[in-house]
């Protein structure tokens, strides 16, 4: 299977996909740690990507989705953005949106927290 | 000229903006991953420009990668962007 191949089969057969520097219970860079964080906290159920275990991913992911940076969201096979974003999207409601919009279960209560922790 | 005037340079060019602010934060990761002792390594972008106006998040981020270009871009180790219409 090509690289390709491999993370649209990753990112399409499962509900939220984050590739990351690290791992969700130990990230090693500080803005995957980040998204990380916020789906940890918002319980949210998500395979987590190292890509400095892999250097075709670390490679292939950014060109799949023509996006120069780790980490990277995808859910239901979608890309969502980096960190910057996903942190707008947390603190705007816009994450939430997404998350009912597409069937994926999460702690409204927890998002709630952070929005009130960062208002 | 700095990266910080490269970046600058490219987005007036791309956007004229109505704000824009360039900031140098490499020295607050002094010690972590990817600070790499030159003192360009992370920046923070603010701008507001009309041209973003009906955009995507995921688009306006991808339209000031395309106007820093692929080069500077893999030149710098973070860029954080705050995106305004």
């Amino acid at each position: 299977m090509s690289v390709k191949d491999s993370i649209r089969d990753t990112v399409t057969s499962n509900n939220v996909v984050l590739y990351m520097k690290g791992t969700k219970d130990m990230p090693q860079c500080g803005f995957s740690s980040r998204v990380a964080g916020v789906l940890n906290f918002m319980g949210v159920d998500f395979v987590d990507v190292n890509v400095l275990a892999d250097e075709q991913i670390r490679q292939g992911i950014k060109d799949y989705s023509d996006w120069p940076t780790i980490p990277q969201l995808y859910v239901k096979g979608e890309f969502v953005g980096g960190s910057d974003i996903i942190t707008e999207m947390t603190l705007s409601g816009e994450l939430d949106q997404l998350f009912d919009d597409k069937g994926v279960a999460y702690s409204k209560e927890a998002a709630d927290k952070i929005r009130e922790a960062n208002g | 000229m700095s990266k910080q005037e490269e970046i600058r340079a490219a987005l007036e060019a791309a956007f004229t903006p109505r704000a824009l602010d360039v900031i140098n934060e490499s020295h607050q990761h002094a010690g972590h991953a990817g600070h790499d002792g030159t003192g360009e390594s992370h920046y923070r972008v603010r701008i507001a420009a009309d041209v973003f106006k009906g955009m995507s998040r995921v688009a306006r981020h991808r339209a000031v990668h395309e106007a820093l270009g692929k080069d500077l871009v893999g030149r710098i180790h973070a860029l954080a962007l705050e995106i305004t219409d």
